[in-house]
């Protein structure tokens, strides 16, 4: 009987995988997502990239945020760039799609740059502030610079294309993202690991102590907010040729709002609780939409819209009431009863 | 020149509301250490039950605000109870994240029963003003100022004097030296709250009477935000004075730079602000211990 997971060397410790159980499952799940698209139906495929687009970019925030400790409600802002990139480049200067990508992230990475400086001095509620101020700020320049962006009109991005192959249908766009989320979440998982996540932690933890350590506390930030920020452009580019048209009113501050609730609902500071948050969020408007699509007629369509926001709040604040852990939370515990029973621990 | 003073008096006017605002956001924030974000929600919930009031009776201005009052205190209080309460000892964070869910609830609630169209909060004193040389305020706009001069002075009083008010500084400067002194500290929230509250619903009544009812009332909270920062987030009198201080701006900077900078000049302005005292102009400083 397996009564545990004993780590006995630094290298164990930090290991992608604890045990041999871990590498099946993950072997399981990508054979999964790769015959996924053969199942699902046109409407859920094209969810399914939605909530893998939103991923990509949670693993960032979840970086800065769960991992780092920094609260940032700047998501809207920086996917507003990584989208504007992309359709800028792609439909004024016909860019390919393998350029715009990471492109898009470097942009996004420069602004994080950018809104890190000043941030290094600010902690908590202030922080969350000011980068608040910052998605405002960004949406307001795109409405003014008209000649790059087209102001409040919008762009529309081109069919998404990668090597001359055109990625027309939402099926053959899935593997294109399930690409990207897959170096994504690798990524995430091997920055933890590395001495930079360990230096991440320290400054969640407590960033004096973490000073006093020997950890250079304002270089870590800053690079917590650009990798963030790499990640969160490269979903926005991901989401211009997704929605195939990119406007301000998509980037409005409700998404950093549902970008930070969707860490918290799936667990603070994990990678898999990210992706599990962005599913339930997600997965919760859709089941809402079809519930309340099935009762009919009977509601006006601006109390639908109203009843999911009220569903929602209501959701996030059950969460944190009742299971601050997030999913992961319930999730582990789960694990634990199992692998224990019929012992308590 | 008289382009000038026409707007910093406009910029007053509407800085006195910001101001408003802010002193909800600060109290709450120096008592408990949470961040509203729900405020400029619980303001337009107030705002649209004066509308209520109001339509269903005929008051005078005073007799609405004192009757909005009250029922924001009771506002107050049961969102302490049933929201805020219970997240008592987790992560601050959690009980901000709290405050938004609440926010959207709100928002939600508010269309539900009121519908997305806007309203006119009528009262009596309606469309009246005066004319001071070449500018002119509104009645309403007249009793916004006063009634931040009231609020600061009442708020001071407050926490000068009274005894819950020494016991909120105190919960302030150290909640469990505070407990350990024999004050009550749940019951120093649920007062810090009713109190915010009550703030809230001054603002949103005044706020209906000037601009109007509409479902993104809520965003003047967000708009409030700037005034807060500046003011430094625990100092409700800096709050007051940075409310008027981002009103001037916003107004300035829109007049003689460019349009649109009435929306952002607030945030650009707290960002270089914060650059150089990270805590406000008359925040204290945080002194960490390791």
């Amino acid at each position: 009987m397996r009564t545990g997971v004993f780590e006995e060397s630094y290298s164990e410790l930090i290991s992608l995988y604890r045990n041999p159980t871990q590498t099946y499952w993950t072997v399981a799940l990508v054979l999964a997502a790769l015959v996924a698209p053969l199942l699902l139906t046109n409407h859920l495929t094209s969810l399914v990239n939605g909530m893998m687009i939103a991923a990509v970019g949670v693993i960032g925030l979840n970086l800065l945020t769960g991992t780092t400790g920094l609260i940032s409600f700047g998501q809207a802002g920086f996917l507003a760039v990584g989208a504007y990139t992309a359709a800028v480049l792609s439909a004024d200067y016909g860019m390919p799609l393998w350029l715009c990508l990471p492109a898009s992230g470097l942009m996004a990475a420069a602004f994080g740059l950018i809104v890190g400086i000043p941030s290094l001095r600010l902690k908590g509620l202030y922080l969350a502030i000011t980068t608040m101020a910052f998605t405002i700020i960004i949406t307001h320049i795109i409405l003014s610079a008209e000649d790059i962006t087209h102001g409040s009109s919008g762009i529309s991005t081109p069919k998404p294309a990668i090597f001359g192959v055109e990625l027309a249908t939402d099926k053959s766009f899935y593997y294109l993202i399930l690409a990207i989320l897959t170096l994504a979440i690798l990524g995430s998982a091997n920055i933890k690991r590395s001495r930079i996540g360990r230096a991440f932690l320290a400054i969640r933890e407590q960033d004096i102590a973490a000073r006093v350590m020997g950890v250079p506390v304002a270089r870590y930030k800053l690079y917590a907010f650009v990798v963030s920020s790499f990640y969160v452009g490269v979903a926005g580019a991901l989401m211009a040729y997704h929605i195939r048209f990119v406007n301000v009113d998509s980037f409005s501050l409700v998404i950093s709002i549902e970008a930070v609730s969707m860490i918290i609902v799936g667990g603070l500071g994990s990678t898999a609780g990210a992706v599990i948050g962005v599913v339930f969020v997600l997965g919760l408007a859709e089941v809402l939409n079809y519930v309340i699509g099935s009762m009919g007629g009977t509601l006006g369509s601006v109390s639908v819209l109203e009843l999911k926001g009220f569903i929602y709040g209501l959701t996030i604040v059950l969460f944190l009431r009742f299971e601050p852990e997030g999913l992961m939370g319930i999730y582990r515990e789960f694990k634990n009863r199992w692998v224990n029973w019929p012992f308590r621990y | 020149m008289d382009y000038f003073i026409l707007l910093t008096v406009s910029g007053i006017a509407i800085g006195v509301i910001y101001g408003l605002i802010g002193m909800g956001y600060a109290l709450i924030f120096k008592a408990t250490s949470v961040v509203n974000f729900a405020h400029g929600e619980i303001m337009m919930l107030i705002s649209y039950m004066a509308f209520s009031i109001a339509s269903s009776w005929t008051l005078p201005f005073w007799g609405l605000l004192l009757v909005c009052v009250f029922i924001s205190a009771i506002v107050g209080l049961v969102i302490e109870r049933v929201f805020i309460r219970p997240m008592l000892g987790q992560d601050v964070f959690s009980t901000v994240m709290v405050t938004i869910g609440l926010a959207v609830m709100i928002r939600a609630v508010v269309v539900l029963i009121w519908g997305a169209d806007p309203l006119l909060l009528p009262t009596d004193i309606g469309d009246s003003g005066v004319e001071f040389g070449m500018v002119f305020l509104y009645t309403s706009q007249l009793y916004a100022i006063g009634l931040l001069a009231f609020c600061v002075l009442g708020m001071w009083v407050f926490l000068r004097f009274s005894r819950m008010g020494v016991a909120m500084r105190a919960t302030a400067a150290r909640e469990t030296t505070a407990l350990l002194m024999g004050i009550n500290v749940t019951h120093v929230y649920a007062i810090a709250w009713a109190i915010a509250a009550v703030i809230a619903g001054i603002s949103g009544v005044l706020l209906g009477t000037i601009y109007g009812l509409g479902p993104d009332l809520w965003t003047q909270g967000l708009r409030a935000f700037p005034a807060v920062i500046l003011g430094g987030l625990d100092s409700v009198f800096g709050a007051a004075i940075s409310g008027i201080l981002i009103g001037v701006l916003e107004n300035l900077s829109e007049g003689y730079i460019g349009q649109g900078l009435k929306e952002i000049s607030g945030f650009l302005v707290i960002l270089v602000v914060l650059m150089i005292r990270p805590y406000g102009l008359f925040g204290t400083p945080e002194i960490e211990r390791v």
